[in-house]
This record gives structure tokens, C-alpha cells and sequence, in this order.
């Protein structure tokens, strides 16, 4: 692509690229002032063509290379409070590094987005995707969703801003990507021309709350007792609105740009009349959807739920999509080691999710694909087979199961 | 980079503006001489200012919730963050400006730490921060020799022998804290040789200390300002003498005042004075026996703090900063 | 009885290894007769400001059962006894943690008492005092204010000069013999005990009925919910200042609304504006930004801002031009400056009475140098 930069963004193109190449093209579209970068497999492939594409003069933007993951959140939440629109990202134990910064980005209400390509936490060192790192903020009010392909990685990353950055949200956004199967595989990515990505995507306004001598305002004093249940209400409310404000943002870029699922928030997949349903996050969608297609062959009534946004968690229609099946196997790419059932994360939430049904399916944990380890089809055959025979007896005889690991 | 401000060194204290942009509100102690520091920092620099803070006593004493003191716009950063923060603000500006996403002007980007949030935590921030000749940014620690927010434990800016919730005299261990006091400022700027402006100072000298904030904000790209911060509460003195204490820690030759602009050493006031042999450095136990924090302290552990000061006076190679010399022959 | 309850009201860091002397050694007399008791300092107050009010207690109850309620609180709900160790607090407390003055007799109970170490008579403390509608009574332990700093503390008894007018005052928390044995349980000398002794003797009430006291209306403040509240943890900032009083010469910055320093001092700048040579120095070297700039180019202290640091006196080079007063000398906020060009000979007589009795050297100071100062100050107090 490097001699076709300057012109890259005039007309829509076509590119052999990763999903970190994607998401960094997304920035350069979505005209990003401030990106912090600190060296980490295997996200920081996006920070590789960032600063490639600065170089060349595709993109204008301050590149910030930083000392440690840490400074490199705190100085993008920063430049957020001033008004820029910003970008950073990290894997594993460098997204654990930054905690404290990503923490108060989003009790400090500031859009930053970020791409997490999911790595196994240390020790042992290891490279490959697991999604125990991005799952860390699950409860600090970021908005956190798996993409499955290098193209949904650009259309994620746009649609991050622009939710993140509507006065009725504005919180964070991490765009997670597995590593590897996303950050280091290449594939086709229609890339859109700039004069789009600007119709669906209007400058980012900190309005009141921008941090600048116009605006001479105090930002996050220290509170007490008297106060912190009020925040963190807001930042409730800001978290219940983006259940709205997403919908609406997706709707405007399928408008847009002409492509998208039916729902932002999960994809459905042979989901009709099916009686047994898995549900995973991310790349595990590659080998579940080719198992489900064979299985469909043979007449077996299967299909897919993938949870494309973890948060906001989109219970009614994940529950109205369940609702009539039988049995759920939810493949974890994820442990919690001591939780409900010793099951995956995913799996808990899930079966948090459905428990108002009144006639709730079976549902099963399992954990798979750990470590960057490669779910094969025949690993989703034995998790549908696990769930078919609960279903057919009645009884679940081990709630949680270890899939492909050596005894 | 983006242009600086037109702040004209002051001649006279009686030309020290009268404008206030930290006004009150602040529930510091009493003669709390970081609170001045804040006063005087955005008095020198004036309204066109953001200034970030990060966690420590000028913090959390200074504003609490649903008021402020502050007139210029403020952000709280985290306690190793005033290096990231400035470094951020100021890219943002740089970033927005040159893309005509904001009107063009020179804003001053000012970031605070106390001694624990800058010469322990924030040291690699404040470090790389000092490495943006594009930023101009200007960093400040008020160095209060403590953790003095969280109930006065030692930082790495503590001296020696001092008295601290985690550095309590006992029965067995009468010295607890055996560590001397960082040499901050000369680390930054013998290890940042294209930052323009390092200085020392302390508030007690009002009008040296808003001069050297003009100093740094003015000179262009990043700077550091460290300052020395008479503290009542955690070195145990009559709140009065704030400003006494100070200039005796100065005068003792403990903190020594210069500013090394441009790669050129400028010894300032008693400091000078002392280095040109021009006025005797007073015995350390002046200052010492003045605080409770050192009133554990028996006569050969003064003893010992004058001759570690004296060291740094006769034998370092630049008194007061830097602590070798080149062997003879090498 | 159920649960008893003490507080002390103390100014932060100064007087904190005092209060938590009396705190402790309540629980360790009570557990002497058999019962359970729980002591802690206002976790709002910590981390502690050095001479701003905060506050410790001591709850005693027959039973863990009883003394349950009283436990996961900041603070009691309401105290039997209410002991303030510096009498300028009589005239209310701001926490640094909370907004709005709180009367000195915010928790005491109906019936309950307040004791002060005060030098001054009852009357002139009651005065201080917001006056409420149910009674109490008023103790004095008289003494100077009992101050150090935090490493250093000075033992000049009256931790257990308060512990044994406690006894008196109120019986149903402890004997005066199960307190005398906690005492020494604790380490203390015979000295301290027969100080304690000495004060169960001689402590005396003065009733106090509603409607006695200062008709002040204490500033209070209402907290807004989250819907008020502006998002992103933004708050508006001070306005810019200039002018003074409304005029357009001199200099008066805006202040904080919401948060005043009232009662934070324990003593004040008294200026003579005929011998101030408008040096500068008080108005630059104040960390707490309370001076005013008038239009003659003097410097009024504002006594919404000081916090009686003193360093405006230390630094002047005028002798006797300012002069640290004890606050409980006064009984308003108002403009030194104003009254002194209203009347500069009455001003001035008001001023030289003040500063000739605080020079005469009987009065307060912030109390302690490390050098000698303690050793003085303790053979002073011992025996009074």
C-alpha cells in the first residue's frame, strides 16, 4: 500500500491487511490528534502502521511513543479532557500495567478508544490470545466488544468513536482483536473513502466539559462519602444510554456505508429453530460457524451466538435469542479461576442473563482455545455433543469442561 | 512547536502581579508552604494555563469536591502521572492547533507532583516527558520530603534520620530511614541534555520563584522546577516559621538554589553566595534541632548529616549537584 | 445503660495524640468494669490538616450486641459528652472533609455536657456557642491550650485532667477508680494520676439552657443530587477577580463560596496600618491567598481565607506591625482595614489593647518548637 498513501483515503479501496492494520487505518479516517504507543505483542502491530502511515504523510496526527503502557493511557486521557480525538492500545500484561490510567478514563468520562489484541497474562510469558486482559474492565464503565475479522475491526473502530464520543455516553472504548488470528493475519478490507467516514462521523465536541483557558473548570476533585454513589450513578446512567446511542450509531453507519449484522450487539448465526446454540466472542466464530454448517448438513438443529459487545451487555436480546432453545455450550476463550461452577466469564454472564426465563435451557461452560491454542472443528463437535447429551438426558453431569487439554 | 507566552522576568517584588488564580477553598494546613507554591506557580504564569495535578497533599487538600480553588482550568492526574499529563495536554494543544480543530495561542501546560509522585513514582514520566522538545510543558515538584497526603511516610526525597510513619524511631532501630535524599534536579538535567531549563528553588524566596516558573515556561520545549517545601505537619515545626525554615535549609546549604538554562549553571542568592565564599554555610543542626522529625536525633547523627552536606560542598565536582569527579589520569 | 458515648474535638495533627490518649484510655477504664467499648477517629478528618478541627470517640456499651450499632459509622449519631481541647472550636467547626459549620453541641445530647479546656470564664465560652433548643451543661478544665506537633508529643497532663473530669460529669461511663487504673495500666506516671484526680475534684457545671448562646445561624449546605451534578467530574472554576470591595483600585481576588475558613484558625493577624511600609511581603508569602489589596495599597487580611498560619507576622519586617492574636478574642470576621478607616483612633485602641495582652505573653501561641519550647510550655501548665 505504500505507494498508494496519499491517495488511500480519496476513494474506497480494497487492501490485504491485518485487523491492527485496519484499526489503524480507521484512525488516519477518523482524522485522530494524539496516539500513544508502547512496544507489545500483539497489539502493537496497529502502532507499527500508525506511525508508518505518519511517516509517509498519510496522517496527521501527534505520535507519541511512550515510556510505559501506563503513560501511554494517561497521556491520551489527557489529550482527550483538551478536546483531542485519541487512540492507544496494549495486550496482556500491558494493559494490566496502565490499570490505574484506564480506570479513571472512564470514571472521568473521556472517549478514548483503544484496541486490545488479546494475549495470555503473564507468568509464563506467552504471546497467544486469551481474553482474560480486556475482560479486566468489565466493570469499570468501558465499552468493550470482540470482532471477529480485520474488516469488522475497521467498521468497530469507527463506530467506537462515534459512540463513545456522543455527549450522552461519553466513555471509553476498547475494540478487543485476538491475537494472532486478527493482529497478524492478513486479509481483503474494504476500505472506505474519507468524505464517508465524515458523514458518519462528526468532530469530537467536549463541549462543557473541555479542559482549556476558555472553559476554566476543575476536573475530578477529591470527593468523600457525600458524593461517590452520585458519580457513579452518572457514569450508570452514561453506560444505560449507550444502550441506545449504539443502536442508533449502527443503524447510521449500515446507512452510510452499506454493510452490517441486523444487531450491533451479537450475530446470529443459523439461529433459527436451532435447539442446541453455542455462544463465544471473537475469531472462535471462524471454526464454530464451519462445524455448525457441517452439522446443519446433517440435519442437526445447532447454531451461533457470537456477543460481539460484552459491554454494554445486551441482555433482552441475548435472552430473546436464547429463549427457545434447549442446551447452550459457551465456549470461553477465558478462565475465572474459583468463580460459579469454575466456569468462564462469558458463561457467567450468560447464565446470569437468562435466569429471569421461565423455562430456562441447559447451559454448559468450556474452555478452549487458552493460550493462543487453535479451536479446531473437531473441538465444537465434542462441545455440541457434551450439550446434546445433557439435553437428551436431562442432566448435566459436569457444568465445566477443559476442551483439547492434555490429562 | 507552538510559540510561548511574553512573560518578562519580574525585577522587584513589588512588580509581582496582584492577579490571584488560586484563590481559596484549599483546606491545606496552616503554613503550608506547598499551597504557596501553587499560588505563586499560577500567579507567574497568569490565566492562559492549564494546569494538571497529581495525586498527593496538593490534591487532595487542595480541592474537594463541588468547589475549587482554582481559577485557571485544573485536572487532577494520577500520583506518577505529571510527566504523561503534561506531555498529553500539551500534544493535544500542539495536535489541535496545527490541524485547526483550535485557535492558535500559546497556553502555558503546567503539571504539579509532590517528592513522591515525581522523584519516586513519576520519575520515568517525568523522564520521557523531558524528552519532547516539541511540548513546551512545564513540570513542578513540591518537594515536601514526605508522603505527607497519606500521613507523612518516607519517599526517596525524605533526608536522612527523619521521623515518618514508616520511619519511626524505636527502641532498637533509633535511624530507620538510611537513605540519603535523591539528587533529583541534576539527574534530569545531566540525563536530559536537550531540556533548556532545570532549576531549584523554594517559596520562601517569592520573587526567585516566580521568576524561575517564567524561566521555564517561557524558554521553550520541557523544563522541571524543583521545589523546596517547608512542611508543619510532617516535619513537626510552629507553622510560622515556614518561611524561616526555608531559608535556613538554604542557608545551611542542605538545598542548594541554581538553574542550569540553556546548559549554563547559575548559582542563585545564598547558594551563590556560599559557592563564592562570600557568606559562611550555617551548621546543619541550625535546621535540624528546629524540627521534631529529627528530634530523635543524637549529637553523632548530626554530626554525621554536616558531614554528608559538607561532602557535597568540598567534595563533589559541582558542589551541591554533582557527586563525582573525574579520576586524575583517566 | 446501654451505650455511652464521648467525643473529642480537636484541631488535626497538634492535638491528635492527645485525643487518641483520651479515646483509648475510655475504652481501656470501661473494660475495667466489664465492659466493651470501640475507639476511632472521624475517617473524613484523615488525612489530617494541622490545626484544622477534627474529631475521635470513644463508645462504651454493656454488651458486643449494644455496641454494634455503633460500629461501620464515622460517627456516633449522639454523644453523652463532648470534650473540645481548644476553646476557639466553641464557636463551631469545619471539618476539611464537609461543608458548613457545625455548632460545637452539634452531637452532645440533651442533659449532655461539653468540656473545655478554656482559660476563659463560662459565660464569655457560652456566648461563643450556638445556642439550640434542648439544654446541656458546660465544664471547664482550665488550661492553655495543650498543642505539639506530631512527632513530639508534650505530656503536660490533660489527657488525664479531661479523663478525670470526665469521670465526674459523667458517672454512668466509668468510676473514677477504674479510670485511675487504666491510667496506670497505660504507663502513666503518678503525677498524671493525681492529676486526674485533682480535676475529678474541682470540675464544676454550668448549665446551659435552649435558647442560650450565639443566635449565629451556622452556614450549612445542601448537597445536590446526581442529576444536578455535572457530569465528567467537571466543577466550574473561581471567577477572575479585581478591584476591592466593588471599587476598581486595589486588588480582591473571588473566593471559594462553599468553603470558608471560619474556624480553622486558632489565631488571627491584627495589622497597624500606620506602620506598615506596604513591603509586600505578608500579602506574597501567604499560602492562603487572604490578603486583600485595598486601594491605599495596604493588605487587609480576610478572615474568610486565614487560617492563622502566623507566617504573615514572621515574615514582616515591621516590629509589632502584625501581630498574632488568639481568636477567641474576637467576635466577628470583619474588615480590620475598614474599621481602621472608619475610626483610626478607636482602631487603634482596640488594636494596642489586643496586642499588649497577647505580647504580655499569658495568651496562645501555636505552641511548640522542638528546641526548649516544650520543656518551658510543660512546666508552665503542670499544676494548674
Amino acid at each position: 500500500m505504500t505507494t498508494t498513501e496519499t491517495k488511500l483515503f480519496q476513494t474506497e479501496t480494497e487492501e490485504l491487511i491485518s485487523g491492527s492494520e485496519a484499526i489503524a487505518i480507521a484512525c488516519a479516517l477518523a482524522d485522530v490528534d494524539v496516539i500513544t504507543a508502547y512496544p507489545i505483542r500483539p497489539y502493537d502491530t496497529v502502532m507499527q502502521y500508525v506511525s508508518k502511515l505518519k511517516a509517509d504523510g498519510a496522517f496527521d496526527c501527534d505520535f507519541i511513543v511512550a515510556e510505559s503502557e501506563h503513560s501511554q493511557f494517561e497521556i491520551v486521557k489527557h489529550a482527550s479532557a483538551v478536546g483531542a480525538r485519541t487512540f492507544c492500545g496494549s495486550s496482556g500484561v500491558g494493559w494490566f500495567y496502565a490499570m490505574e490510567a484506564i480506570t479513571v478514563t472512564a470514571g472521568l468520562r473521556l472517549p478514548v478508544v483503544a484496541m486490545v489484541g488479546n494475549r495470555a497474562l503473564d507468568d509464563p510469558g506467552a504471546f497467544g490470545v486469551e481474553h482474560n486482559d480486556a475482560l479486566a474492565v468489565r466493570d469499570l464503565g468501558w465499552m468493550l466488544a470482540w470482532v471477529a475479522t480485520a474488516q469488522e475491526a475497521l467498521d468497530m473502530a469507527l463506530l467506537a468513536y462515534r459512540v463513545a464520543e456522543d455527549p450522552r455516553v461519553f466513555l471509553p472504548f476498547a475494540v478487543s482483536c485476538d491475537g494472532s488470528f486478527l493482529t497478524h493475519s492478513q486479509a481483503l478490507v474494504k476500505v472506505p473513502d474519507m468524505k464517508k467516514v465524515q458523514r458518519f462521523l462528526p468532530p469530537y465536541n467536549r463541549g462543557k466539559m473541555q479542559l482549556h483557558p476558555d472553559n476554566p473548570i476543575t476536573i475530578a476533585p477529591q470527593v468523600n462519602e457525600d458524593w461517590l454513589m452520585e458519580i457513579r450513578r452518572q457514569t450508570n446512567e452514561a453506560m444505560l444510554r449507550a444502550m441506545e446511542v449504539i443502536p442508533e450509531a449502527y443503524a447510521d453507519f449500515k446507512r452510510v456505508f452499506g454493510r452490517g449484522d441486523p444487531s450491533p450487539f451479537i450475530e446470529e448465526y443459523m439461529m433459527d429453530d436451532a435447539e442446541i446454540v453455542l455462544v463465544g466472542m471473537g475469531t472462535l466464530a471462524m471454526p464454530v460457524r464451519v462445524a455448525i454448517r457441517r452439522m446443519r448438513e446433517q440435519g442437526k438443529k445447532v447454531g451461533f451466538l457470537r456477543v460481539k459487545f460484552f459491554r454494554p451487555f445486551a441482555t433482552e436480546e441475548i435472552k430473546q435469542a436464547l429463549s427457545h432453545c434447549k442446551g447452550i455450550g459457551v465456549i470461553d476463550r477465558d478462565y475465572s479461576y474459583g468463580s460459579p461452577s469454575f466456569g468462564g466469564v462469558l458463561y457467567n454472564e450468560l447464565r446470569a442473563a437468562l435466569y429471569p426465563l421461565e423455562s430456562r435451557p441447559l447451559i454448559l461452560s468450556f474452555i478452549a482455545g487458552l493460550g493462543g491454542r487453535e479451536v479446531m472443528v473437531r473441538d465444537v463437535n465434542e462441545v455440541v455433543d457434551t450439550v446434546q447429551r445433557a439435553v437428551d438426558t436431562g442432566v448435566i453431569e459436569k457444568e465445566n469442561t477443559w476442551i483439547a487439554v492434555r490429562e | 512547536m507552538t510559540s510561548v507566552q511574553d512573560l518578562p522576568q519580574i525585577r522587584g517584588v513589588k512588580n509581582i502581579p496582584v492577579e490571584e488564580f488560586f484563590t481559596s477553598g484549599h483546606r491545606t494546613c496552616q503554613g503550608c508552604e506547598s499551597a504557596l507554591v501553587m499560588r505563586l506557580m499560577v500567579k507567574a504564569a497568569g490565566q492562559r494555563t492549564i494546569v494538571l495535578g497529581s495525586t498527593g497533599c496538593m490534591y487532595v487538600a487542595n480541592t474537594t469536591y463541588y468547589s475549587t480553588p482554582w481559577v485557571v482550568p485544573w485536572m487532577h492526574t494520577q500520583l506518577g502521572s505529571a510527566g504523561s499529563a503534561a506531555t498529553g495536554t500539551a500534544a493535544a494543544l500542539s495536535s489541535m492547533m496545527r490541524k485547526g480543530k483550535m485557535k492558535q495561542e500559546p497556553i502555558n501546560v503546567i503539571a504539579f507532583c509532590g517528592d513522591g509522585g515525581g522523584v519516586d513514582m513519576g520519575l520515568s514520566a517525568i523522564s520521557a516527558a523531558l524528552q519532547h522538545e516539541e511540548y513546551n510543558l512545564c513540570i513542578i515538584c513540591y518537594d515536601n520530603e514526605s508522603y505527607a497526603n497519606t500521613d507523612i511516610q518516607v519517599s526517596g526525597s525524605s533526608p536522612w534520620g527523619a521521623n515518618s510513619t514508616f520511619s519511626p524511631p524505636g527502641k532498637l532501630h533509633r535511624i530507620m530511614n538510611k537513605r540519603w535524599k535523591k539528587n533529583m534536579a541534576p539527574m534530569l538535567a545531566t540525563g536530559h541534555p536537550d531540556c533548556k531549563y532545570v532549576a531549584t528553588t523554594c517559596a520562601s524566596y517569592g520573587l526567585d520563584f516566580t521568576n524561575k516558573i517564567r524561566r521555564a515556561l517561557t524558554i521553550g520545549g520541557p523544563t522541571f522546577v524543583h521545589c523546596f517545601d517547608p512542611c508543619p505537619k510532617g516535619w513537626d515545626y510552629d507553622p510560622k516559621y515556614s518561611h524561616e525554615l526555608g531559608m535556613l535549609g538554604v542557608e545551611t546549604g542542605i538545598w542548594v538554589m541554581y538553574e542550569i538554562a540553556n546548559n549554563e549553571l547559575i548559582l542563585n542568592g545564598a547558594s551563590r553566595a556560599i559557592a563564592k565564599g562570600i557568606r559562611q554555610r550555617k551548621p546543619v543542626e541550625e535546621y535540624l534541632t528546629r524540627q521534631g522529625r529529627f528530634a530523635h536525633m543524637t549529637k553523632e547523627d548530626i554530626e554525621y548529616f554536616q558531614s554528608k552536606v559538607d561532602d557535597s560542598w568540598e567534595k563533589w565536582w559541582i558542589p551541591g549537584l554533582v557527586p563525582f569527579g573525574m579520576k586524575e589520569d583517566a | 445503660m446501654a451505650t455511652v458515648a464521648v467525643e473529642v474535638v480537636y484541631r488535626g495533627i497538634y492535638q491528635k495524640t492527645l485525643a487518641r490518649n483520651i479515646v483509648r484510655s475510655i475504652v481501656f477504664a470501661a473494660r475495667k468494669e466489664g465492659k466493651i467499648g470501640t475507639a476511632f477517629g472521624r475517617y473524613g478528618d484523615s488525612p489530617e490538616r494541622n490545626g484544622i478541627p477534627a474529631k475521635q470517640f470513644a463508645i462504651v456499651a454493656d454488651s458486643p450486641e449494644e455496641l454494634e450499632e455503633n460500629l461501620a459509622v464515622y460517627q456516633a449519631q449522639e454523644v453523652d459528652v463532648t470534650i473540645n481541647v481548644d476553646d476557639t472550636m466553641c464557636k463551631g467547626i469545619e471539618s476539611w472533609a464537609w461543608y458548613g459549620l457545625e455548632p460545637i453541641n452539634k452531637l452532645t445530647k440533651s442533659g449532655g455536657t461539653i468540656i473545655v479546656t478554656s482559660r476563659q470564664q463560662a459565660d464569655a465560652l457560652v456566648e461563643d456557642i450556638h445556642q439550640r433548643s434542648e439544654p446541656y451543661n458546660l465544664a471547664i478544665v482550665p488550661a492553655t491550650v495543650s498543642f505539639s506537633g506530631l512527632w513530639v508529643y508534650k505530656d503536660d497532663h490533660t489527657d488525664a485532667r479531661l479523663l478525670g473530669a470526665l469521670c465526674k460529669v459523667c458517672p454512668q461511663l466509668v468510676s473514677l477508680e477504674s479510670m485511675v487504673a487504666a491510667l496506670r495500666e497505660q504507663g502513666m506516671n503518678e503525677l498524671k494520676v493525681v492529676s486526674a484526680q485533682k480535676s475529678y475534684d474541682r470540675i464544676t457545671q454550668r448549665p446551659v439552657e435552649p435558647g442560650e448562646g450565639s443566635t449565629e445561624i451556622p452556614f450549612s449546605f445542601e448537597l445536590p443530587g446526581w442529576k444536578k451534578m455535572e457530569e465528567g467530574l467537571v466543577i466550574r472554576g473561581i471567577a477572575q477577580g479585581g478591584g476591592f470591595r466593588g471599587g476598581e483600585l486595589g486588588y480582591e481576588p473571588v473566593r471559594n463560596e462553599t468553603f470558608k475558613k471560619w474556624s480553622t484558625r486558632s489565631m488571627r493577624p491584627v495589622v497597624n496600618f500606620e506602620t506598615c511600609i506596604k513591603c509586600t511581603l505578608c500579602w506574597l508569602q501567604c499560602p492562603d491567598t487572604c490578603f486583600d489589596v485595598t486601594p491605599d495599597g495596604l493588605y487587609d487580611a480576610n478572615m474568610e481565607s486565614c487560617c492563622g498560619c502566623g507566617v504573615c507576622d514572621a515574615v514582616c519586617p515591621v516590629p509589632n506591625c502584625i501581630t498574632m492574636v488568639n481568636e477567641a478574642e474576637f467576635n466577628d470576621n470583619n474588615s480590620q482595614w475598614e474599621a481602621w478607616q472608619k475610626d483610626p483612633a478607636s482602631y487603634k485602641q482596640w488594636m494596642t489593647t489586643l496586642t499588649e495582652k497577647q505580647n504580655a505573653g499569658e495568651e496562645r501561641s501555636h505552641g511548640f518548637h522542638h528546641v526548649g519550647g516544650y520543656a518551658e510550655q510543660i512546666a508552665k501548665m503542670g499544676d494548674s
